[in-house]
């Protein structure tokens, strides 16, 4: 429940900042936020309250933390990462040709 | 007024789509997946099918092995997408760096951050870690030489030409891998039994540690060259 | 272990909110670092150690490397 509303309170951050800023790195600030908010409820939703999900040598443990959505998130930060430049190098090359990032100037570049 | 209907539809927006969460939080059932199902097969038998400590290398190496080189072809094409959109000319202009305390001092500490990139690859399936932390924590040392002293050294020490290098070499051990495994064990990116040691030793778990290694030089060679295009750009003059 | 949860909590949604609150690019910067390093920490709490590894490498260090030199060479104001 708890985890839930932390959820809720930082996607809604993010959707705000993409859709209510005019700023481009503030949009893609806003998607690293839901980004991050997506993983974070993931992981604590799949805390059960056992152990890291590694064997330590003789030792037998009984509980661990489900390893495979620990595995899902792994690979969607590295993914979040290289699509934040991605994104990143396209407004560099906005701003090269017109001289803003601003997406409401940019609007009216176009009349 | 044209402001003030789209702060309010926006306002409207954002109040459905935070209350349709909310609703559909109530409709969740509680978590199951360890009773029974995949994650409880790979919890008791993970170890002994792959021969690594760490559940989580065994899930990403593996068991899923191919979402892997999914998200290795993901990191490639941003590569790619990145060096097309930002290379016009390849002018490794720079500053002359930070001042000569700082310089010295990183001198000192880069062996030690290598070290450490290299030790959380290699120890991938014992202790937490793999290849894409230690490739990050690679070409981090690339970012903190074009930052402290300047692209043009970065450039002389490892050329665009050699990290490309490092990235196909990377790809074809995860791609080469993958083919002994059908050739061996029948399946692709199948673990090979015969490189199996024993459990808890680093030379142990299969071919994970060597996918690890191929992981790691691919996601840090593909990280730097993200870098160096992004700043080589910005002491140039004209374009 | 729930009050540092607590605290930690708090923190993240603090610095997310400034984050999103400032507008000038450089401030927002640093303050989704340091939720990515806030995030760590309640990785490390989750006992998600491979995670807390990734997202401080990655959300802490890489990602603002990446978003400086973007700023860096953006020019502002040229179309008043």
């Amino acid at each position: 429940m708890f985890n839930n509303l932390i959820f809720i309170i930082l996607f809604m951050l993010g959707f705000y900042a993409l859709i209510m800023k005019t700023n481009l790195i503030k949009n893609v600030i806003g998607l690293n936020l839901m980004e991050a908010a997506v993983f974070f409820w993931v992981i604590a939703f799949s805390d059960i309250g056992g152990e890291v999900a590694i064997h330590k040598m003789g030792e037998e443990v009984t509980k661990f933390n489900d390893p495979v959505p620990q595995a899902l998130t792994l690979t969607g930060i590295v993914i979040g990462a290289s699509t934040a430049a991605l994104l990143l190098t396209l407004i560099i090359e906005l701003n090269k040709f017109s001289g803003t990032i601003d997406r409401d100037q940019l609007e009216g570049l176009n009349d | 007024m044209n402001k003030l209907m789209k702060k309010i539809m926006i306002s409207v927006v954002l109040t459905g789509v935070a209350f349709a969460l909310y609703q559909n939080f109530s409709l969740m059932p509680e978590y199951q997946g360890l009773n029974e199902g995949l994650s409880n097969y790979i919890i008791k038998s993970g170890l002994n099918d792959t021969g690594s400590l760490n559940l989580i290398t065994a899930v990403l190496y593996d068991y899923r092995a191919f979402d892997s080189l999914g998200e290795s072809t993901v990191i490639f094409g941003a590569v790619s997408g990145i060096v097309l959109i930002l290379s016009r000319k390849m002018l490794p202009v720079s500053s002359k760096g930070l001042s000569f305390i700082v310089k010295r001092a990183l001198g000192i500490m880069t062996p030690f951050i290598a070290l450490f990139g290299f030790y959380v690859i290699t120890h991938g399936h014992l202790t937490p870690g793999g290849g894409f932390q230690g490739g990050v924590i690679l070409a981090a040392i690339s970012i903190i030489f074009s930052i402290v002293y300047g692209s043009a050294f970065d450039y002389r020490r490892y050329s665009p030409q050699t990290k490309t290098l490092f990235e196909t070499g990377g790809a074809l051990t995860f791609l080469g891998l993958g083919l002994a495994g059908i050739l061996m064990e029948g399946a692709f990116l199948q673990n090979l039994g015969f490189l199996t040691a024993e459990t808890g030793t680093l030379i142990s778990a299969g071919s994970i540690p060597y996918i690890n290694i191929g992981v790691g030089f691919k996601v840090g060679a593909g990280l730097a060259i993200i870098f160096y295009s992004m700043i080589q750009k910005t002491f140039e003059e004209d374009f | 272990m729930a009050v540092l949860e607590i605290i930690l909590v708090i923190f993240l949604v603090f610095s997310a909110l400034m984050a999103v609150y400032f507008d000038e690019e450089l401030i927002s910067i640093i303050f989704l670092s340091i939720f990515s390093l806030v995030l760590t920490a309640l990785y490390l709490l989750h006992k998600a150690a491979d995670v807390a590894l990734a997202e401080a490498v990655i959300g802490a260090g890489l990602n603002t490397a990446i978003f400086m030199s973007a700023i860096s060479q953006i020019r502002h104001g040229d179309s008043d």
